[in-house]
């Protein structure tokens, strides 16, 4: 499902597309781009392989979809991160630090 | 409330698929061309930019199918499709689906049916309070253990004693009362009992009380306790039935209480009507011998174990012992649980059953497994195509074990439809004889388990064949065609070979059951049954002299109508029953006391031998020269002349019944009766008949309660009923007629249990064989079709039809054949339990082992024959160049 540079695990990659979406309202090339812009590069999600993942969250319920147009006036799905949506990517970040914080003393130590 | 939205989305989806694949498929699409326009705008053609942006969506196909995973229906739906799926598969393949469901259906059914039943009779409590503290009270001289009579006297000598029971009651079954006074008479069943009958047995009366001391007593104004069906048959449930007098045997009886609806003593059908004081009767039982004989049930003292008790009752008649040694010498009193004496008899056959429809339900589910392992083994290409294209293990094994469960739900659905209308069917063909049966419905505990096995054996065997599927390497499948993993042949060739050899053990116990009662048809009873008809009239009239003279004129006119040949009357029938006293004869010493002779005793008219067809072999039969005034006379059967006189003539010797009473010269000897059972290898209990003219007037009453009226006829026995009804009611309208029954019928009926037991075993053996063919013929069609390759090349390399066909034949007759050997084991093991059902063949039977094994060879032939057959057919070009 991703490319194995960067072999995410599936929360992660739900926890990116909050964070992408936690900027502003988005359609899926969107997110995709925002990622490669927010990683720097140094991640690349399989394009496809984002819906699945999108679709998950938002059946959990921590986005909406609304059909929109884009810029060019082309029809698409835009998505808007839910205030339940909020909380989980508040969480996730949070356990996410911790976690960093464990491993660079960890590594410290050695 | 996400749940609901989430609920609500997936609803939409089940119902609206096309609206959410478009609405995914739309979305999908724009996200390629926005990447298209991006490309283009990095300058690159319109082709380039479409091309580079597909690339790098990835697979739009699979990225659908996986988007749709999450939005769509999810487990509901795929549940769905997958049922769609496998009941278009199951359609495709009629023929499996249908055997399998049968076969679990089958396996299910019978088996809840049987076990219910042998859990009504077997092992569910009786419906009296604290069941397992009551007890049946028996006597004994020998210290066997077998429902021997009890004595009135010495019961009411211990009945009071508390150091022994908590409570205690007689019981003599089988009493005949007529009922008189209330339009129509009838003939009621009843019994007698002892005070404290109800209180014994921890039963409260519907209405009125139980049997108190004052009523149980010589004197006593007679009492008289209805049974629930007799008071709304009878007296249309008259709430003030309490207090009312009833005739019984022209003797007035007041209504003292009503037994609940449910109430019965231990044998099936209806509790008897009519519940009666021993004690009115008092003198009748007062002989300590115990003839007559009763019953008792006790119960325990709390506290006090049965070995105990026993004990105790057995310093009582310790007691006895000294004070009557006349009767007492030697007799002690045995205990054995209510539960084991009601069941103790049926036990056997019925648990033979349960083993047998055991086996049933073991060669169904083995057959189950066999149909799944095959199939899905047939299936392995399908499945390696949907994983090549991308269909997950998990969604793979979950189709598998839809299939099955589906499968298993049918069979399950047809089982209990079999099981519910099976239970019904077999109470009602089960012989009255066997106990408690009225009861049985079907359980639903066993019905539980039993479907629990079944279904757990078809998703057991599904599952192992679906994750052996999904875990297949891709490209050896797809390469090399099926060859089957050697794993899943061996469990195959296990299951057929298990199924053969259960298939063995109940063809040949079905078969010795069927050659023992061919055995019990052709016994020699001793006595014609054909053309007989047998009716019972009951003796209430306490005039002696009246009933004499009423059988009299009742034979005159009888013999008169036409199409009788003869007529007859006695007190006993063979089959049906008759008193077995002891003997004694005359100038030989003294047995010792309980070691007397006994022998049946039949009380007779002139004409009982010619109407019986019982052959005479020496001396003559009585005439209607032998009077109560001319010497006492009596017929010996040749079985009482082989015991007692081997070596001398038994004309002119006389009988009595004990020392110094009435002796009786026997005149004649005639053939030996099976009176008591054709399936009884020959009984041995003797026979005598003492005439019915000879008793003295005063004794009629006492000696005769019940006569057989029997009837020879040239014609059809049942067209004469009505006739001979009519003769009776011309005598007397008051008198009740009852059992009216051709001896066929009654030979039948002595059979029925028989009968029962073989027929069903017989079924079970002929499905257990037919499952077991299909068994055999399922693997093999399957490893045909799985070497057709195989074979294709041996053909192609100059091979021979016959050489074919033996290959394909040696190997289900390999497999058959260890069957044979493993079921011939099981089988010799087996029909040892089932001695006592057997008659006139051995458990080990050497012709039924070799010929059912020979039956068996010969099916499994067969089942191989069609599929050896056509792999002879396989076009050796079309072999080659399959798959």
């Amino acid at each position: 499902m991703t490319n194995p540079k960067a072999d995410l695990l599936q929360g992660t990659l739900d926890m990116l597309i909050l964070k992408a979406l936690s900027f502003g309202p988005l359609h899926g090339y969107g997110i995709i781009q925002r990622l490669r812009v927010m990683s720097d590069e140094m991640l690349h999600v399989e394009q496809g392989a984002l819906y699945p993942a999108l679709y998950r969250i938002e059946m959990k319920g921590w986005v909406k979809g609304k059909w929109g147009e884009n810029e060019t006036g082309r029809r698409a799905k835009f998505y808007k991160v839910t205030k339940a949506g909020e909380k989980q990517l508040q969480i996730e970040e949070e356990s996410w630090d911790r976690l960093a914080l464990v491993i660079a003393k960890m590594r410290e130590a050695t | 409330m996400d749940w609901v939205n989430n609920f609500i989305a997936r609803l939409r989806a089940l119902f609206r698929r096309d609206v959410v694949l478009n609405d995914i498929d739309e979305e999908m699409r724009a996200h390629i061309e926005m990447e298209t326009e991006a490309n283009r705008r990095f300058g690159m053609t319109p082709e380039e930019a479409h091309l580079s942006a597909t690339r790098s969506f990835g697979n739009v196909g699979s990225m659908r199918d996986l988007a749709y995973e999450v939005k769509g229906g999810g487990v509901a739906e795929t549940v769905w499709r997958d049922v769609r799926y496998s009941g278009r598969l199951l359609l495709k393949h009629p023929g499996f689906a249908v055997i399998a469901v049968l076969t679990l259906g089958l396996g299910i059914g019978a088996n809840t049916a049987i076990f219910s039943i042998v859990n009504a009779v077997l092992f569910r409590p009786f419906p009296y309070e604290s069941p397992d503290r009551l007890v049946v009270v028996g006597e004994t001289l020998t210290g066997a253990r077998d429902g021997a009579a009890l004595s009135y006297p010495n019961f009411a000598d211990w009945r009071d004693d508390r150091n022994v029971f908590a409570s205690a009651s007689a019981v003599r079954p089988n009493e005949n009362f007529n009922l008189s006074g209330l339009g129509e008479p009838e003939r009621l069943q009843g019994r007698l009992v002892s005070a404290g009958w109800l209180s014994t047995l921890g039963i409260k009366p519907l209405y009125g009380r139980d049997f108190l001391a004052e009523d149980d007593r010589p004197g006593a104004t007679p009492t008289v306790i209805l049974s629930y069906g007799l008071w709304s048959r009878r007296f249309g449930n008259d709430q003030n039935i309490i207090g009312r007098k009833i005739t019984l045997n022209d003797q007035s009886y007041t209504v003292v209480a009503v037994s609940p609806p449910e109430f019965k003593f231990g044998l099936v059908g209806l509790d008897a009507d009519v519940t009666v004081p021993i004690g009115l009767s008092a003198e009748r039982f007062k002989a300590r011998g115990a003839d007559p004989g009763i019953g008792a049930v006790a119960r325990l003292k709390p506290g006090m174990s049965h070995e105990q008790t026993e004990t105790a009752l057995n310093l009582v008649y310790a007691h006895l012992e000294q004070q009557y040694p006349a009767s007492n010498a030697r007799r002690r009193a045995y205990l054995m649980p209510l539960h084991e004496f009601f069941v103790g008899s049926v036990r056997t056959p019925l648990l033979i059953l349960f083993g047998s429809v055991a086996l049933v339900l073991l060669i169904a589910c083995a057959n189950v497994a066999n149909l799944l392992l095959v199939r899905a083994a047939g299936r392995k290409r399908e499945i390696s195509v949907r994983v090549a294209l991308g269909a997950s293990r998990g969604r793979i094994v979950q189709q598998l074990l839809t299939e099955s469960f589906m499968l298993a739900f049918m069979g399950a659905v047809l089982g209990v439809l079999i099981a519910h209308w099976g239970t019904g069917l077999i109470a009602h063909q089960l012989p009255d004889s066997i106990p408690r049966l009225a009861e049985a419905n079907v359980d639903v505990r066993v019905l539980a388990f039993t479907l629990g096995a079944s279904i757990i054996t078809g998703l057991f065997f599904g599952l192992v064949p679906a994750l052996q599927a999904s875990r297949l390497n891709l490209t050896d499948t797809l390469k090399e065609g099926d060859r089957g993993s050697s794993g899943r042949q061996r469990l195959r060739s296990a299951l057929v070979v298990s199924e053969v050899a259960l298939t063995l053990t109940l063809l040949i116990a079905a078969s010795l059951l069927i050659q023992s009662f061919r055995r019990v048809l052709q016994v020699d009873p001793g006595f014609d049954s054909k053309h007989l008809l047998t009716m019972q009239v009951s003796v209430s009239n306490p005039n002696g002299f009246q009933v004499a003279a009423f059988f009299n004129q009742l034979q005159e006119n009888v013999r008169r109508l036409p199409g009788v040949k003869s007529v007859a009357i006695s007190n006993g029938l063979p089959l049906v029953g008759a008193n077995h006293p002891n003997f004694i004869i005359l100038g030989r010493p003294l047995p010792a006391k309980g070691t007397e002779p006994v022998a049946a005793r039949y009380t007779v008219s002139a004409d009982y031998f010619r109407t019986m067809g019982i052959d005479l072999v020496k001396g003559r039969v009585f005439t209607v020269h032998d009077t109560p005034s001319s010497p006492q006379v009596v017929v010996i059967d040749e079985a009482l002349a082989q015991q007692h006189f081997p070596s001398e003539d038994p004309i002119g010797k006389q009988l009595a019944q004990s020392p110094g009473t009435l002796s009786y010269e026997i005149i004649g000897v005639v053939r030996h009766v099976e009176d008591d059972s054709l399936e009884r290898q020959a009984s041995t209990t003797p026979q005598f008949y003492l005439s019915f003219n000879q008793i003295p007037t005063e004794k009629v009453p006492g000696f005769v309660r019940r006569i057989n009226v029997l009837t020879r006829t040239d014609v059809e026995p049942t067209s004469l009923t009505s006739a001979v009804r009519g003769q009776i009611a011309a005598l007397n309208k008051d008198q009740a007629v009852f059992n009216v029954r051709t001896m066929e019928d009654i030979i039948s009926e002595s059979l029925a249990p028989r009968r029962f037991s073989m027929a069903l075993l017989t079924v079970f053996a002929v499905v257990a064989l037919a499952l077991a063919s299909i068994g055999i013929y399922g693997m093999l069609s399957y490893s045909v079709a799985q070497r057709t390759r195989e074979i294709g090349l041996r053909m192609t390399l100059g091979a021979q039809r016959h050489s074919v066909l033996r290959l394909v034949i040696g190997h289900g007759m390999k497999l058959a054949l260890i069957g044979v050997a493993l079921g011939l084991v099981a089988a010799i093991a087996l029909t040892r339990t089932m001695k006592n059902l057997l008659f006139g063949i051995s458990a080990t039977d050497p012709v039924t082992f070799i010929a059912i094994s020979l039956l068996l060879a010969f099916v499994a032939l067969l089942a191989c024959w069609l599929p050896a057959r056509r792999a002879t057919k396989v076009d050796p070009m079309v072999a080659l160049r399959y798959e």
